[in-house]
Order: C-alpha cells, then structure tokens, then sequence
C-alpha cells in the first residue's frame, strides 16, 4: 500500500475525489471521550452545587443607594458634626417620683416640693402591673433590635425538639445579653470620681430578680471603696429594672441564688 | 429575711451563680442641687446673696456638676443641715445625686460658712467644710468653699481662688486689669495716661503683679508691674518687644522682639537679663510663645511654613517642629499646665475665628466652638480643666469659661464693657 500511495503523482494526491486513509476512528472517540469528560465535570458541579447556594428563605436585602460626598479636605479644621452635638450628656431627667407630687400644679416651671413625703403610696392595680411589664418587655426587645419577649416565650420547649437540644442555653445567653445591654445602657457614673482611681475601681452586685422581671432585691456584695462609684452602680440597676420575665429554666435560680454583676468603669 | 441572712445566702451562693461583666461606664457631671444658704443671723444674712451667687457660678461652671435650678425645686426651708433631718428621697425626685447645704454665721468681723456635701443616693454626709473670712471677703469665702467641693470629690486643685488677668477697653484705651478667676473684685493697673493701649497680660506665676505689653512710649515694651509698686519696664531692647509669657516655676520669661524684617522669639531671666534669641528665620514672624508646664518646652506662632501654625521648640531654640497642618491661620496658643493640649484660635474656612486644641503627641485637632461668633484667646485654668477666652457672640467682646472639651460654656458674671485677652494665672 505505502508503494502504491507513493506512486500516485502529486497532482492527483491533493484532488479532493480520491479517498484517502485518514486516522478518522481515533479522532471520534478521543471527541466522544472529551465530551462525555466535559459533560460529566458539569454535572458533577452542578449537583455538588459548587456554584453559588440560592437561599430561598433570604430575607429581601433592602439596599438604598447614597451620594458619594466629597472626602474632607485634610488641610481644613474638623468641624463639630451634629451626631458629635448629639452625643453630649442630655440633660438628666427627673426620676420618677416614688410619691405624687405634693404641689399645687403650676404651669412654668414645673415645681417639686421637698417638703415632708406623702403618707402612703397609692395601691398598683392589676391593670397598672400588667402595663408596666409590657413596658419592661418592650423596652428590652428595643433595646437590641431582635426577637420580641413574645417570641422568646414561645420558643421555650418545641413539641419536635431534640432532648440534647441546646436551646434553652442559647435562651439563658441572650436573656443574660439583653439584661446586661438594659443595665449598662442606664450605666451613669458621675465625673466627679477622680481619674486616677477609675483605673481601680470594681463592685459587683447580686440581683434577685422575679418570675415577671422585677427586681426582687439588689445588694452590693463586694463594695468599690468608692460611695459615689457604688451608688451608681446600685441605681443603674434600678433604672433598668423591671427586666424582661426570665426564660422557664431561669426562673428558680434567678429567683433565689439571682446574678451577679461585676461593674467596672 | 434579714439583711444579715440574705447577705449570708448571697455570699455562699455567689460561687454558683452566674457573673456579668458590666463596663463602658457614661461619665456624666453629677447633677447637684445646691441649696440656698441658712443665715443664721442678719450679720450673715447681709452677706447671703453674694457668698449663694459667687458659690453657685463655681459650680456651674467647674464642669464636674450640672447644677440643677432651683426653679425645679421647692426646698423646704425648715429642712436642717444634718443626714438625719434631710429628706433624701424627696432630693432624689428632683434628680440630684449630691446635695449641698451650707450654714452662715457671724464670728465679731468674721464670716463663717459650714458646708455640707450629701451623696442623696445614700443619704449620707460624705465631708463637711468650715471656713472664715472677713466679711468683707465674702466672695473669697465662696471660691474657698467651691475649691473644697472641688477637691474633696476629684482629688484635684481647684481653679476657684486663683486670678485672671484682662484687657478692658475703655474711653482712655486700653487697661490691664487683674481680678478674681471670675472676673469680680478687677483692679485696674498702671495704664500709663490717658488713650495709652497695654495689651496681652500675663500673671507673675507667683501672683505678684502682672506684666504687659504697653505702648506708653509710642513703640510697644513689655512693663511689669506688682501690685503696690509702680509698672517698670521689663524688656531693654530697641526693638519692638511684644507678648510676655512666665515658664511656670517664674524663673524665665519669653517674648517676641520685632524688627524691621522679621520677629523673633527670645527668652530671658525673669528680670530681663540675660537675653537669648530662640528662632532665627528672617524675613519671618515667630510670635506668642507659651510655656509647656515642665518648662522644657516652648509653643510659638510661625509663618515660615506660609501661614501661621503653632510649632514648638525646646528652650535652647532646637528641635523645632510644627504641630498644626490644617486650617491656614493658627494662632495664640495657650498651653494646658497638664501638658497634654495647646488651645489656640483658628480662623477656619468661613473666616469665623474659633477655639481647638491640639494634642501635643499625637497632633490630632479637636474644635471646641463653633457658630457662635468669633472666640479667640483661649487661656487654661492652673489645673487644666477650664479655658477662659474671648466672645463676640453677644456683639460686643466678652470673656466667657468652658471646659477643656468644649462643653459647658458660661459667660463671666462682669458688667458689661469689653474684655479680650485672658490670662489664667494663681
């Protein structure tokens, strides 16, 4: 055969009529082979979802395009923004008074007398209580922005839960977050308390607090050494309290042995 | 169950129970309720309003309280001055978390108060101070009274018996005047005749007088001149010397001499001798040095960079370096004696003249006013917590008080005229 190739004249071996010997077989299945290979590295992708996951319970990202401001001029003096304004000490507002008022109601300005204290305060009706823990609730849920009180409540327990389940410690944490963020957001310490001691100072506070959230007691168990230092801390509490009801597996421990809570400056 | 009891409980179950670490604290000025003062009989009743008035600003203004209004609150005027006779509950519904009460009775010639100062959230006495004076130094009674509130709570000096040194311009010029931190009690200085101006005073750091710029000569000196003596000038130079400033332990002076072609800063004993130039940049202004309070260290105004800036230097002229890269016109720096800030006034890009501090380490600038006029001169209290400086803000020139952050800015209780540079001296 390779005699009577190399006999056919040179004219007539590049005519596309004459048929040739090609390796035809070898490229079809190197082509079949490279595609089965293509095709199944696809699906093999695919199905172990290398791409990027779809979550169809996303929540919608609200997003809200804003203008670019022109960066400040490094050479120019700082000027006092409104949220710098905004973040100096407001004004202290009265406590609520433990009594009622003792003063004829005069218009400006609002007067309180400090004479002698009213003989009894009056009785708190159901309706008051129930009011006031609602407000307690709320203003914990405010606070961080997450699951209302409601929600906690109902996520005590599932029918279909596991019985390693650690739920009710991840509850007990964010009880105790929300009850910290609430306590420190009513952290005031006077400015009076001189520089050099706010380095040492350290009271811790054992708080009893009830199956509704009120505080049953609270009692400074490791003084500071400073009266002004441990005042605060004991009326932080008392500012933030009534905290939210605690969780069912709470309720016991937090009623009898309370938390402890460790300030420092 | 007894508090004994519940603390036993407590204590034994601490080990189990869970702990809250609690920091981040909001430093607040503590609200305070100062109750009028109790005359305890008509010598002392005479001289009430002024020691209540003077106590008051004090406070107002030391920056650490927020001093309620009385308007907030009736007090009872039958409510006695001890722990035991105080409604603390009835304090505490107005908002305040300390109390002061004072008593004042006459002595023959002497004043006495006796102050009390009540923590109202545990309704106890936490210090008690006594003091006499003459009565005709009533004022001076309430500043001793204010240092003690001041100090017993920070463990810091108070700013409150110390002097402030001004310029008040008048129908005959401009006169130097010394009087009490709060501008009350101002005595005029020598001003050297009629239609004379003496400007830019500073406190001899021993309280002894006061020396100035004056242009009594037609050509500006620096005189000194202590109380009970006549001014005498300070500064022998042929140029034109300006703007004298005390190293704190009063052993030194700096100044600006001004030629034809440049000012320079120098330095010199505090009796003139001996005198030394500093900067040596011709063709520049270097002008209103101040001292840092190791007196090590000097802050000055320089235009050799192109615009005024503050630089400082070391006392022997070297290690020159500027501090303030923004804003195009720095200038009067006034350096904290706690050594951390310089206040200075800059003109910023509204053209308003305003009050920042920069610190000395790190050169990070902090505005402490702004759209309120113009403010300039800032002048530190000797504890570095206050700054008293100059403001158009009510139209004409008045000296007003802040604290070093800005905050709390009270106009000097003096009659009406018109103040501008400020020293805050002993």
């Amino acid at each position: 055969m390779a005699t009577a190739e190399a006999q056919i004249h040179p004219a007539v071996q590049r005519s596309l009529l004459v048929g040739y010997r090609l390796p035809l077989r070898r490229f079809l299945i190197g082509s079949v082979i490279g595609h089965v290979a293509l095709f199944g590295a696809i699906s093999a992708a695919t199905y172990f979802q290398l791409g990027p996951r779809i979550d169809l319970n996303q929540q919608p990202i609200k997003a809200s395009l804003v203008r670019l401001g022109k960066p400040p001029d490094p050479k120019l003096l700082p000027r006092i923004q409104p949220q710098q304004e905004a973040q100096k000490p407001p004004e202290p507002e009265p406590r609520k008074p433990e009594q009622p008022k003792a003063v004829a109601p005069t218009p400006e300005p609002k007067a309180v007398s400090i004479g002698p204290t009213p003989k009894k305060p009056p009785e708190q009706s159901p309706a008051d209580r129930r009011k006031q823990l609602l407000t307690a609730l709320n203003r914990t849920s405010r606070s961080t922005g997450s699951k209302t009180a409601q929600q906690i409540e109902e996520m005590e327990g599932q029918l279909d839960g596991d019985p390693n389940g650690d739920s009710a410690t991840q509850e007990g944490e964010r009880y105790y977050g929300l009850l910290k963020a609430q306590v420190q957001r009513n952290y005031d310490v006077s400015q009076t308390i001189p520089e050099q001691e706010r380095l040492h100072l350290k009271a811790r506070v054992i708080v009893l607090i009830g199956r509704t959230g009120e505080v049953l007691k609270v009692q400074l168990a490791s003084s500071s050494g400073n009266t002004l230092f441990d005042g605060s801390v004991l009326a932080a509490v008392k500012k933030a309290s009534p905290f939210a009801p605690p969780p069912d597996h709470l309720r016991d421990a937090l009623q009898r042995r309370g938390i402890a809570l460790e300030f420092r400056p | 169950m007894s508090g004994l009891g519940w603390f036993l409980v407590a204590a034994v179950a601490e080990a189990q129970v869970p702990v809250l670490e609690i920091s981040g604290a909001n430093f607040r000025p503590m609200p305070l309720a100062v109750a009028a003062p109790q005359a305890q009989d008509p010598k002392a009743k005479v001289k009430a309003a002024e020691f209540d008035v003077t106590l008051l600003f004090d406070l107002s203004a030391s920056g650490i309280f927020q001093v309620l209004d009385r308007k907030s609150f009736l007090a009872d005027r039958n409510e006695g001055v001890t722990a035991s006779s105080i409604n603390f509950a009835r304090w505490a519904n107005v908002g305040a978390d300390g109390l002061v009460k004072t008593e004042l009775s006459s002595e023959g010639d002497l004043l006495r108060a006796d102050l009390h100062f009540f923590t109202v959230g545990t309704g106890k006495e936490q210090f008690k101070l006594t003091h006499s004076t003459p009565e005709r130094d009533v004022r001076k009674l309430a500043h001793i009274l204010a240092d003690g509130v001041y100090r017993g709570l920070t463990r810091e000096p108070g700013p409150f018996q110390s002097h402030l040194a001004y310029v008040r311009k008048t129908a005959q010029g401009k006169e130097v005047y010394v009087s009490d931190w709060d501008g009350k009690n101002g005595q005029v200085m020598n001003s050297g005749g009629p239609n004379v101006l003496n400007v830019l005073p500073a406190l001899l750091p021993d309280g002894s007088g006061v020396a100035f710029t004056t242009y009594r000569t037609g050509k500006p000196m620096i005189f000194v001149q202590r109380f009970g003596s006549p001014a005498a000038p300070l500064v022998k130079s042929d140029h034109m010397a300006t703007g004298i400033a005390f190293s704190p332990d009063g052993k030194r002076i700096a100044y600006s001499l001004a030629s034809a072609e440049s000012t320079q800063i120098w330095v010199a004993q505090a009796d003139g001798s001996g005198p030394k130039q500093l900067t040596d940049t011709p063709y520049f202004i270097n002008t209103s040095p101040s001292w840092a309070p190791d007196g090590k260290r000097i802050a000055f105004v320089s235009n050799q960079g192109g615009s005024p800036q503050i630089y400082v230097m070391n006392t022997d002229g070297s290690g020159v370096r500027r501090l303030t890269f923004q804003g195009n016109y720095n200038q009067t720096p006034d350096w904290s004696p706690r050594g951390d800030l310089i206040a200075f006034t800059a003109r910023d890009e509204r053209r308003a003249f305003d009050l920042f501090t920069v610190n000395v380490d790190t050169g990070k600038i902090t505005r402490l006013t702004q759209d309120q006029g113009d403010n300039e001169e800032p002048a530190f209290s000797p504890n570095g917590r206050l700054i008293i400086f100059s403001s158009g803000r009510t139209g004409t020139s008045r000296l007003f008080v802040m604290s070093s952050d800005g905050s709390n800015q009270l106009p000097l209780p003096m009659e009406s005229g018109t103040y501008s540079t400020p020293d805050w001296g002993r």
